[in-house]
């Protein structure tokens, strides 16, 4: 069997509803601290949910040192630039004119975004009466801005990112729903390892903090609506618990080929050791309640990874804090992980950022590597009563120190799509011939 | 070191303003005929660009049979669902699952992936919120009180970017390795380039693939003619007179699977899957590199992952957008990977304009049918050739192919280039 590529992840990035970037995001988590609570981006008094995670005291320029650049720039690219800014910067590492085109970047991109002010502004112009008449647009008075038009492209952050850090090889832009992070960073793995780049630039961003986004989840009934008390809103496998938190943010990875990192002397924080990536194909919100397809990942994942579950001390939970979600997971989890299932330390970060739907699975990922390095599991905030269909040994009360020598990160999302990232402690890394043997046994 | 698989396609399905099915959409092109005319979406008379290639006097029945999906689903659902389920047909694919056992049935399914090209997203969904706006006057805090009365629960849903991905794998019980790529023009290619490249690294035995999209709209129209990408006559790819491009709207889709795995259960086989490469430039959103930097790129990147030379490829379908700087750019790296003379060149949008993200699946579909038959179609819309960008072989009339190999080149916002490689089964000809 051929040696296959290993993959460091060298620097990491976020923006997130507790910190606005990596460092002080992980202190917030590692501490508990919530970052939910009232909308104040817009008025949402009127809605079912009026509360949120929202990214506080973002400077409007972060990120985008190129002011051109900051235009075309909706609320969600921003994060992505700040975040991606970080984690190159963490990895000590950039592309230049000379590597760029062996730099690729993979992106978890939200769903479309058109403004609420330039769909109030279609409104007044076309559909005063609620029927939508397309003349309007050619009216006198009607502002068509090209620059708007351009931010609101699906892939409007890749061509920010791949412009303001010159990444000139293989690029991508995907979405599957709250699968879309955890995805992203799958693909870049295999990028890598078909040897298409050398380094990736890898995460999820996305903001859906705004009148239409809150809109879509109300409906669906999907949030928490406890808007009385928000930073225990969020209580992923409480017996209580009643819906997500809508959060907002980005999260990067920077992965680079193992041998390389290690000569360059890359403080390498963890290995991305494999990917699992499945479709439930059972209905277009339900959660199967067994928890079929997410098991098809986690054991892809863990398969890909050369991991038993002997081996995995963490897992990141998708922990949405939905009924559905939560159980589904968790039949998966105990599937998979057998009898190791009352050993292996489970949290969800969540519960105190909030679900930030495109990015969830890149800045959990980026969780996962902080956790690995630091050699502490960080605590699933607000469980009260354990929900007894949701028996797993979570990690509750307080983060919980311990030798972490793998982890994995669940990203199921609406639709089906459902993604698991394993990671390794770099000093855990087996050689290739081990890889083989534990495959083979 | 293992041997990668040859990987055939043994299904594809297409619909577009040509037509409904591969052999309508061919029959339009081989004589000449372009979907290009008024819009009928909506009252474009008094519009600066008045003209798409729109899928017209298709029931949504014959699109997607299930009438109780068609509340759930958008448009561009509605196409990608098509073209996915007509592939998969073709294929024989589930029909063969049928008639293993149940464990093997199980096996099967998880290991049949899923890629979808999506459009992500349209502005006619957010439409949907326009009377809300009316009854609250604007006011935000009655727009959230109203909201449940006045907009449909499931909005949320049915503007999904993965619809298409979710309910081909819901409709056919496929489970695996998946992906749905939002990256504008390039998601139909990347679509199929994944679904190869997840095959080869043995996460699936077998894939679907598709593209689609429905860009024909108000919005999105005004604002490329305002960036000026628009003609408002035709998409005359590599012409003197060229002026823009033209929207269409469609979508395609192939089954992909192992040389072995077909010829175990004795299926057709249309072609084989050589190769893929892709790039970006870096320009940003809307530019692109005059010398055609990402399109040599990724056309060199596709021939050295389809391990062969640039004289092996007998015919190649551009990007041909029809803008000036896309054709230009483009000329000149064709010229640059195959030198003076490359092999016949062509292009489809003038057919049935630029579907965006469904644009170069459609391409390769149709490649694939024109190398099947030992035709490279004239561009018909072609007058005078520009003298101003690289010299090509490209034609108004027919050409014959230098080989059974067809290389197809896709373009997008975000300065993106992709280019994918594919072959006839050998011996065929659908004649």
């Amino acid at each position: 069997m051929s040696a296959r590529r290993r993959v460091a992840i060298t620097g990491v990035g976020m923006v997130t509803p507790v910190g606005n970037d990596a460092p002080s995001t992980w202190a917030s988590l590692l501490a508990g601290r919530s970052g939910l609570g009232e909308i104040t981006g817009f008025d949402a008094t009127g809605f079912t949910t009026r509360i949120g995670a929202e990214v506080k005291n973002f400077a409007d320029d972060a990120g985008a040192s190129n002011r051109k650049l900051a235009k075309f720039a909706l609320r969600t690219h921003r994060f992505a630039l700040a975040a991606a800014e970080e984690a190159l910067a963490d990895a000590g590492i950039h592309p230049s004119p000379s590597s760029g085109h062996r730099w690729g970047l993979s992106v978890g991109a939200g769903m479309m975004g058109v403004e609420f002010e330039d769909l109030r502004l279609l409104h007044t112009h076309c559909a005063q009466d609620g029927e939508f008449r397309p003349d309007g647009l050619l009216g006198e008075g009607y502002p068509a801005d090209p620059v708007a038009f351009c931010r609101s492209q699906p892939n409007a952050g890749l061509a920010l990112l791949t412009r303001r850090f010159g990444i000139r090889g293989y690029a991508t832009a995907v979405h599957t729903a709250c699968a879309s992070g955890g995805q992203a960073v799958g693909t870049a793995l295999k990028v890598m390892r078909r040897g298409v780049t050398d380094f990736m630039l890898a995460g999820g961003y996305d903001s859906m903090l705004n009148p239409i986004g809150l809109s879509g989840f109300c409906l669906l009934g999907a949030l928490s609506t406890d808007n009385e008390t928000p930073t225990r809103a969020s209580r992923p496998f409480d017996a209580s618990r009643n819906g997500f938190v809508l959060g907002e943010g980005a999260g990067f990875l920077v992965l680079e080929d193992w041998e390389s990192a290690r000569r360059r002397g890359a403080r390498i924080y963890a290995e991305l050791a494999g990917d699992g990536n499945s479709l439930s194909s059972f209905r277009i919100t339900d959660s199967p309640p067994d928890g079929d397809g997410p098991i098809q990942a986690i054991q892809q994942a863990l398969g890909d990874a050369g991991l038993t579950a002997e081996l995995v001390d963490y897992v990141n939970a998708h922990g949405t804090s939905t009924l559905m979600n939560d159980r589904s997971e968790c039949a998966a989890l105990r599937s998979v992980l057998g009898k190791e299932v009352d050993r292996v330390a489970v949290s969800s970060t969540k519960s105190c950022m909030g679900h930030l739907i495109s990015a969830a699975g890149a800045v959990e990922a980026a969780v996962c590597a902080l956790a690995i390095r630091d050699g502490i599991a960080p605590v699933n905030a607000n469980l009260e009563t354990l929900d007894p269909d949701c028996a797993i040994n979570v990690v509750r009360t307080k983060s919980r120190p311990m030798r972490i020598r793998a982890a994995i990160s669940n990203s199921l999302g609406f639709g089906g799509s459902n993604s698991c990232l394993a990671f390794r402690h770099p000093d855990e890394v087996p050689t290739a011939d081990a890889v083989v043997h534990e495959r083979t046994t | 070191m293992n041997v990668s698989p040859r990987l055939v396609i043994t299904g594809s399905g297409a619909v577009c303003g040509a037509g409904l099915g591969v052999a309508a959409i061919w029959d339009a092109i081989v004589n000449g005929r372009t979907a290009v005319s008024a819009i009928r979406q909506w009252d474009a008379t008094r519009w600066p660009v008045s003209i798409a290639a729109e899928v017209n006097g298709v029931d949504n029945r014959t699109l997607v049979e299930d009438r109780k999906l068609h509340k759930l689903i958008s448009r561009t659902d509605m196409f990608g669902l098509y073209a996915a389920g007509a592939a998969v047909q073709q294929s024989g694919l589930t029909v063969h699952r049928d008639t293993l056992e149940s464990g093997a049935v199980a096996k099967f399914n998880d290991r049949t992936g899923v890629f979808a090209g999506s459009g992500g997203g349209a502005y006619r969904s957010h439409h949907d919120f326009f009377p809300l706006l009316t009854a609250s006057g604007g006011d935000l805090q009655s727009f959230g009180r109203e909201l449940g009365a006045t907009v449909n629960p499931m909005w949320l849903l049915k503007n999904l970017p993965n619809n298409v991905l979710c309910h081909i794998g819901i409709r056919h019980s496929f489970k695996g390795t998946n992906a749905c790529i939002t990256n504008q023009c390039m998601g139909g290619v990347m679509a199929i380039a994944e679904a190869a490249a997840s095959i080869r690294a043995e996460e699936a035995d077998r894939a679907v693939a598709v593209g689609h999209d429905a860009p024909v709209e108000p919005e999105t129209l005004l604002n490329y003619y305002n960036l000026g990408l628009l003609s408002g006559t035709a998409v005359r790819s590599f012409d003197r007179q060229r002026d823009g491009t033209v929207f269409g709207e469609g979508a395609a889709a192939i089954v992909l699977e192992t040389e072995a795995a077909a010829a175990a259960r004795r299926a057709p086989v249309l072609g084989e899957f050589l190769g893929s490469g892709c790039v970006s430039e870096a320009t940003g959103i809307v530019d692109v590199c005059p010398d055609g930097d990402g399109v040599a790129r990724a056309m060199g990147l596709a021939l050295a992952d389809a391990k062969i030379s640039p004289d092996a490829v007998g015919m190649i379908v551009a990007h041909g957008n029809g803008t000036r700087a896309s054709d230009a750019s483009e000329a000149a790296a064709i010229r640059r990977v195959f030198g003076a003379s490359p092999p016949p060149v062509t292009a489809f949008k003038w057919a049935y304009g630029h579907s965006i993200a469904a644009s170069g699946a459609l391409d390769l579909v149709m490649a694939l049918h024109a190398l099947r038959e030992k035709i490279v179609p004239g561009i018909a819309t072609l007058n005078s050739v520009d003298p101003g960008v690289a010299p090509l072989p490209v034609s108004s009339s027919p050409q014959a192919p230098r080989s059974d190999t067809a290389l197809i080149s896709c373009r997008g916002f975000g300065g993106m280039n992709a280019v994918l490689i594919v072959r006839a089964a050998a011996g065929s000809s659908s004649a």
